[in-house]
């Protein structure tokens, strides 16, 4: 009897590939006895080639059918098969044979009665000469393995035979045994479809065997095997599939007494390898892994029935095909090995930032230099006081405890919402978390040489030349609004300068990877918690980018989700109130400020420039600062302007905008009174809004100045000269004693308090301060004190009184009266230990009003006088623990608190996961390669592309064309989604690597190149772009730099 | 073509340049409009509560009779009373018509060698229920007539305070200025007195310190503490207990007294000063004034004193009550520290008010003198504090006295006074006028309908002067505005 072949050819929307798989079908040296076609209900040209092709059946089928139905929908019309050498080949409509490769495999078949399945050598559709893959197994805990996979085919596999399983396309698998295990398992549509036959047929007691003499080809149309597209819909389907296919395979293969256990697993695990997903920056995939974990869970039928059949037709044991499994230790070395040189590549491409020899740390150096001298009057601190700074909580547990919803405990104390700079905070303490408070001294003594670095890695983003870096980061660190900040003791502001320059950085980049997506995300929320002034022009500039993302849009989408997730709480509570504006108020210690002029503004002034006090001191008249202030900062504005006239125009004018929306933020600040300490009222800080519009400025001028190439120079340094002189009161403010800030003790009570919290940590103490108005501002303070993460906006904003408040204040009021009220009562039931009258202003009606409190304190018989301390006099209620403190109030939040804070959790900590820079996952290493053979196949057509260019130049210098030349196309047929991604690459210029760069090259066109939006589209995944075949990058490089040129 | 292309580079280099062109107009308009465009504002204000404390205890301090320093030179520090002065007082409850009696104790004069009449202690108990404090006033009168001391003396009844100004007293040759401290707590109070006078701060070691025993009065002979200072300016300060403090001052013209004042405290350091009454009892020329070494001691003039370190500049407006009489305005420079003397010239006989309107925080009071067939005397008028609201006057016993009042108010004033007994007197008072009315001798009034009145009572007779500022009651016992967050 003759070994018969009945050759089924699955096809679903594949015109493009059909021609050659059709054609090389009928090439085949041992041709298939019979074909079946089956067209999966496309909607192209497909089902007319199909019949047009002249098979001996042609069956159309449904859109829904997958591989394994649609096989078993071909079979059925065949008649059974009668002896065990009839065969199957199933074959996909991208599953391009070799022209023996039918033969080849039939031999295979032949030789050896046991083997019921051959599978061929799959290579890949345009890059031919790479294996798509070859044989598969699974490791001991049952994870898919394709043995060989994206390499490049030096005949280093030939020698493999027996192997657990093959790949569905190119199978040829003996009839009797086909429908003895009736087909693929339809739970399985695309992936392990034919893995998971295989395995079943090696349990019922046959071989599996690949034949690498026979080579076919894949697309990884999706039809047999997974679609292999890299685009992000499709990719997460196919990661979900993975999943799905691995989970329904394990709930088969288990004993049914580890089912239970198995069953159970499937949310925890699927909760931890989400963790691992967002490690391996694949977030997309976390919808899949749980999706698939519920299809497994409740899809009991599909397993039962797959449990059945498998049982029905098993044989063997387990044990027969250990040897063929993959030790998991063997999986873990060949993935250690591809994600190094996909690590490679992840760093390998990106452009060289150079901090040592490009001058970044001479940069920060001077900087260095700079706030020393600045400083010079703090030098040796340990704390900081004045201003907005306050100590903050001694201990860790307290710090994070003050974050989220809960009890606040500020004054009388209140249950609400924390700011969201609460979480800034602790994050600070916990740097500095032997002594939390010296975060603050931390940021003073860092705050020059961080913002020149910030500053300078931002610009690198727009120039690689060492002098405008060095050149933005002077800038930066010169801001006004900075050294300001610096003077009033503004912690928030401070904070929002140095990191707005790496929010820049890491939103510029955001389009690439999801590290600086999420790292931007969390940037993002330490902005907006610093100054929610500036969260609306932020949100203006994420919503610009999410609108130019493109097919990166996920990478944006998300960038508000961290900030949101912090200030949730907060905007329930403000809501609540219906005081919506209040969310935008200043956190931390409310600093009055005046309002300022809106050209000083203009000029980047939050507040006075100095200069008059400074020439009214040294006696100089005859200068004018209104008038030279302009004068000098006109070189900085001019030059920014110019940047629009120059290349690089649409780049300058996203900095622009970004200037317009920061300088928006400041006058929209400047006229905002939110907040209130005591009878000063508290104007939202417009410094903030300053500094996201000195970002733009400084933006603009580095822009405009890397146009000018070597005549930037002059123009940058009298612009930063100019700047320098500027703000030389500022710088100087320290000294000329005009700064708020100034060296701290430590406490913010006096020692004698501070003492008793050491035994009483909630020991309650009134602080009366006498008021410009002539009003008493009180408060109570327990323990040791206020502390900065205790501030909340929610109290400085508070337009009400509550009874609890009027019935304080009751008692502050008669306190510091002559008055006939019995204190003690009320002093014990609010827990007030002692009382301090802090030192009046300049203002005579404080002045009196001080004294009437201190005589009346000092009258008051159930009050002992302590005596005047440095925080003003103190006096003590009760000899002893007369008065019992008021203990913290127990779960204060409730459920929520839990709630919200979960909700914090994990979106944080999503963004944090996500922002760790640990390399690439094995789905992105597969990736990566995939990646690599695109480049490949890319350079392979770049390389005819010239030589025929070559070809037709000599011919054209002979004055003949031949039709024939121009007939051929210079291209790779557009047919797969690869093929796809690859024109728009050529398109573009993007998916090479070097396309983030485009801005680094001052030699380069620097108009068309990018602007931040132009540079977020398109740029996916090639940041994983591995080079496992380093001759491939190398060559991809030189086509890249041709590529450039030719542009 | 390469023309085609060359075109179209140029064309896409103007295109861009005029794009270029576009945004710069386009930023510079949006800065510029942004910059000159006045923007709405949104400013809430601070939140606050006005606290009015619970009422409690009063108690007002009468300064007790005159006192003159012994004779005897072995004992020339040491004092003695001379004759009793008469007080009037009373305590109205807040409904200006229920009257309190207050309870009468007696303040130990531990200084006075000839007790015969020691100061009065007047305390009025809260009344059960009241949330709104009782108006409580006394005064005192003595008129001397001894060889060494004659003239009128009238006093407040005081509250003891913590920190008091009296600007006032001499201790030049001829003048003796007596300090009174009574301490009426229950607390002993430590006094510091600080001396400024014409020539600025005077080292004084023994004002600091000054222990006033509870219940006891204190009397300190100035000229121990500063001699030969023809202005001082006392500021008065205790701590633990508080004091009421007052100065009496007499002169000796060659060898008949000329005159004796007990001067009350004035209104603490301010910007504005205002002295609701000044009697000139004789006219002044431009010409009659000298100022230094020559100055007479007999021209109505105000002492001003600024407390601060910053030169003040002030205005003084000097109203008389008489439509007739136009008022005066002078512009003096008052250095920090030095006690100024400013002459009220030129002055018409008749009743004025003067207002102090100055740059910095300033004291100040003035002093007129008179001369009769009796005698002679001299009197000072201390500035004080306004009064909000229904106040009362205890008008004691002397020789024509006299009601002055200032409107401060925005608004017109009517007034009526309701003495204990008799009919009631109304009055109007312009905004920012200011008026006179007569009142009966040994009398209680209370003085409703004002909102910001400055009240001053003066007696004159032939031969005598003297005044009295009514204040309101310490600044202790008033609301105030408390703010908790």
């Amino acid at each position: 009897m003759q070994p018969r072949v009945t050759a089924i050819l699955v096809a679903r929307n594949g015109a493009k590939h059909l021609e050659r798989t059709l054609k090389a079908l009928s090439l085949q040296t041992r041709k298939p006895d019979s074909v079946i076609t089956v067209d999966c209900g496309s909607d192209d040209a497909t089902a007319k080639m199909l019949a047009e092709f002249g098979p001996t059946q042609f069956i159309a089928a449904d859109a829904d059918l997958n591989f394994g139905q649609a096989i078993n929908a071909a079979v059925s019309v065949t008649t059974p098969p009668a002896h065990d050498r009839e065969m199957l080949w199933l074959l996909a409509q991208d599953s391009a044979p070799d022209p023996t490769a039918l033969e080849v495999l039939v031999d295979a078949l032949e030789i050896a009665p046991s083997v019921a399945v051959a599978g061929p050598k799959v290579m890949e559709w345009i890059a031919g000469e790479y294996i798509h893959d070859l044989g598969e197994s699974i490791t001991p805990a049952g994870t898919t393995v394709t043995l060989v996979e994206s390499e490049l085919d030096q005949g280093q596999h030939d020698g493999l035979s027996d192997v657990l399983a093959v790949s569905a396309g190119g199978m040829l698998v003996r009839h009797t045994v086909w429908d003895q295990l009736g087909g693929f398992d339809p739970a399985l549509p695309t992936i392990d479809d034919s893995l998971d036959f295989c395995v079943r047929v090696r349990l019922a007691g046959y071989r599996v065997s690949v034949v690498p003499a026979a080579r076919i080809t894949s697309a990884g149309d999706g039809v047999a095997g997974p679609n292999q597209s890299s685009r992000g819909r499709l990719r997460r389907r196919r990661v979900r599939a993975e999943r799905s296919a691995q989970l329904h395979r394990r709930l088969v293969y288990a004993p049914a007494g580890a089912l239970v256990f198995h069953w159970l697993s499937l949310l925890p695990l699927a909760f931890i390898r989400s963790i691992g997903q967002l490690l391996r920056k694949e977030p997309g995939a976390i919808v899949g892994e749980f999706s698939a974990a519920f299809g497994a869970a409740f899809n009991g039928r599909r397993v039962s029935n797959a449990r059945r059949s498998f049982a029905k037709t098993r044989t063997l044991g387990w044990d027969a095909i250990s040897t063929l499994r993959v030790p998991s230790a063997e999986v873990r070395r060949r993935h250690t090995l591809k994600r190094e040189a996909s690590l490679f590549g992840l760093y390998g491409e990106r452009p060289e930032v150079r901090f040592f020899s490009g001058g970044g740390a001479w940069t920060m150096l001077g900087a260095t230099v700079l706030g020393i001298v600045m400083m010079v009057p703090l030098l040796g601190a340990d704390t900081l006081s004045g201003g907005g700074l306050l100590p903050l909580s001694p201990n860790l547990s307290d710090l994070w405890a003050s974050v989220g919803y809960g009890w606040r405990d500020l004054g009388l104390g209140f249950v609400g919402a924390a700011d969201p700079f609460a979480a800034v905070v602790a994050v600070l303490g916990s740097i500095a978390f032997w002594a939390p408070s010296f975060a603050l001294v931390l940021v003073y003594a860092l705050a020059f040489p961080l913002a020149a670095l910030g500053a300078w890695m931002a610009a690198t983003r727009l120039t690689d030349r060492g002098s405008l870096r060095a050149l933005a980061a002077a800038l930066w660190v010169l801001a006004p609004t900075f050294l300001i900040a610096l003077a009033d003791g503004r912690p928030a502001a401070i904070l929002v300068h140095l990191l707005l320059p790496w929010l820049f950085f890491t939103w510029f980049a955001a389009a690439r990877t999801w590290s600086s997506s999420a790292s931007a995300a969390l940037l993002f929320a330490a902005v907006a918690a610093c100054a929610p002034s500036l969260t609306p022009a932020l949100l203006v500039v994420w919503a610009l980018s999410v609108a130019l993302a493109g097919r990166s849009i996920m990478r944006f989408i998300g960038i508000p989700l961290p900030a949101l997730a912090l200030a949730l709480p907060l905007i329930f509570d403000q809501g609540l109130r219906g005081t919506w504006l209040n969310l935008v108020a200043d956190p931390g210690l409310p600093v009055p400020s005046a309002h300022a002029p809106s050209l000083q503004l203009l000029l980047g002034l939050p507040g006075t420039d100095g200069w008059s006090g400074v020439l009214d001191r040294y006696g100089v008249v005859g200068v004018d600062p209104q008038l030279v202030v302009p004068l000098l900062l006109a070189p900085l504005a001019v030059l920014a302007l110019l940047a629009l006239l120059l290349p690089g125009a649409r780049l300058a004018s996203g900095a622009w905008l970004v200037a317009v929306l920061g300088f928006g933020t400041a006058l929209a600040a400047n006229q905002l009174v939110l907040a209130a300490i005591g009878a000063e009222p508290v104007r939202v800080w417009s410094g903030s809004g300053l500094s996201l519009y000195w970002l733009g400025l400084v933006g603009a001028l580095v822009i405009g100045l890397r146009s000018l190439h070597r005549f930037a120079s002059m123009p940058g340094v009298v612009a930063a000269v100019a700047l320098a002189v500027v703000v030389l009161p500022l710088v100087s403010s320290l000294h000329l004693g005009t700064a708020a800030v100034r060296e701290g003790t430590g406490q913010t009570q006096p020692a004698f308090i501070a003492a008793e919290a050491q035994i009483d940590t909630r020991v309650g103490t009134l602080q009366l301060t006498p008021q410009v108005d002539g009003g008493l501002l009180a408060s109570i303070e327990r323990g040791v004190g206020a502390t900065l993460n205790q501030q909340s906006t929610l109290d400085s904003t508070d337009q009400t009184l509550s009874a609890r408040d009027k019935a304080f204040a009751e008692l502050a009021g008669n306190l510091a009266s002559r008055s006939g009220l019995e204190t003690s009562a009320d002093l014990a039931e609010f827990g007030i230990r002692f009382i301090v009258l802090q030192p009046a202003g300049t203002s005579v009606e404080a002045a009196e009003t001080a004294l009437r409190t201190e005589t009346a304190l000092d009258g008051n018989a159930a009050l002992a006088a302590v005596g005047d301390t440095e925080f003003g006099r103190l006096w003590q209620f009760g000899e002893t623990d007369a008065a019992a403190s008021i203990p913290l109030p127990a779960r204060a939040g409730g459920v929520f608190r839990l709630v919200t804070l979960l909700i914090m959790i994990a979106v944080v900590g999503s963004a944090v996961l996500l922002s760790l820079p640990i390399g690439a996952g094995r789905e992105a290493v597969r990736q990566a390669n995939r990646d690599a053979i695109r480049r490949a196949a890319r350079a392979d057509g770049k390389q005819k592309q010239k030589q025929k260019q070559k070809s037709k130049r000599s011919r054209r210098a002979k004055g003949r064309v031949l039709e024939s030349d121009l007939a051929t196309p210079l291209e790779p047929p557009l047919g797969t989604h690869l093929e796809a991604d690859l024109a728009m690459d050529r398109e573009t210029g993007v998916g090479t690597g070097l396309e983030s760069d485009n801005g680094l090259e001052p030699t380069g066109d620097g108009d068309a190149e990018e602007s931040d939006v132009e540079t977020t589209d398109t740029k996916h995944s090639s940041a994983h772009a591995a080079v496992e075949v380093s001759a491939a990058a190398q060559v991809d490089k030189k086509t890249n730099a041709e590529d450039d040129n030719a542009r | 073509m390469p023309d085609k292309s060359q075109l179209a580079r140029i064309g896409g280099r103007a295109g861009r340049g005029l794009a270029g062109l576009v945004g710069i107009a386009v930023v510079i308009a949006t800065l510029g409009a942004a910059t000159l465009v006045t923007l709405p504002a949104l400013e809430l204000d601070p939140q606050s509560i006005e606290v009015a404390p619970l009422p409690s205890e009063q108690q007002r301090v009468c300064p007790g009779p005159l006192m003159t320093l012994a004779e005897d030179s072995a004992q020339a520090q040491s004092a003695s009373s001379v004759g009793a002065a008469s007080a009037v007082y009373g305590a109205v409850e807040a409904d200006g018509v229920t009257q309190i009696r207050p309870q009468v104790t007696e303040i130990r004069a531990v200084d006075d060698s000839n007790s015969r009449q020691p100061p009065l202690l007047l305390t009025v108990p809260v009344q059960t229920g009241a949330t709104i404090p009782p108006l409580v006033a006394g005064s005192q009168s003595q008129v001397a007539a001894t060889d060494t001391l004659g003239g009128l003396g009238v006093a407040a009844c005081a509250e003891a305070v913590r920190d008091s100004w009296i600007v006032g007293g001499s201790t030049d040759i001829g003048s003796t200025s007596l300090l009174l401290l009574s301490n009426p707590t229950s607390v002993l109070a430590t006094v510091d007195v600080t001396v400024s006078g014409e020539s600025g701060l005077i080292d004084a070691p023994g004002a600091a310190g000054i222990l006033v025993q509870p219940g006891e009065q204190r009397v300190i002979a100035l000229a121990g503490l500063a001699p030969n200072v023809k202005s001082p300016v006392l500021h008065v300060q205790s701590r633990g207990g508080q004091v009421a403090a007052a100065l009496e001052q007499s002169s000796i013209r060659g060898i008949e007294p000329g005159g004796v004042e007990i001067i009350g405290t004035t209104a603490s350091p301010a910007t504005e000063q205002t002295i609701a009454g000044v009697r000139a009892t004789t006219a002044v020329t431009d010409d009659a004034v000298t100022t230094g070494e020559g100055f007479n001691a007999d021209t109505p003039s105000v002492r001003v004193f600024v407390p601060g370190d910053i030169a003040a500049t002030v205005q003084l407006g000097v109203t008389s009550t008489d439509p007739a009489i136009e008022g005066t305005s002078t512009q003096v420079q008052v250095e920090p520290g030095i006690v100024t003397e400013v002459p009220l010239s030129p002055l018409a006989v008749g009743s004025y008010s003067v207002q102090l309107r100055s740059d910095e925080p300033i004291v100040a009071a003035a002093r007129t003198a008179t001369v009769g067939a009796a005698g002679k005397d001299f009197g000072w008028f201390s500035a004080s504090a306004p009064l909000e609201g229904d106040f009362s006057v205890a008008v004691a016993a002397g020789p024509s006295p006299t009601l002055h009042l200032v409107n401060g108010g925005a608004a017109d004033a009517s007034l009526t006074l309701t003495p204990d007994s008799g009919t009631p007197v109304d009055v109007r008072v312009a905004a920012g006028a200011s008026a006179t009315v007569p009142l009966q001798s040994g009398a209680r009034y209370v003085v409703s309908g004002g909102e910001q009145l400055w009240a001053l009572v003066d007696y004159s007779g032939d031969g005598v002067l003297s005044s009295f500022a009514v204040n309101p009651p310490g600044p202790l016992a008033s609301s105030i505005r408390i703010y908790t967050h």
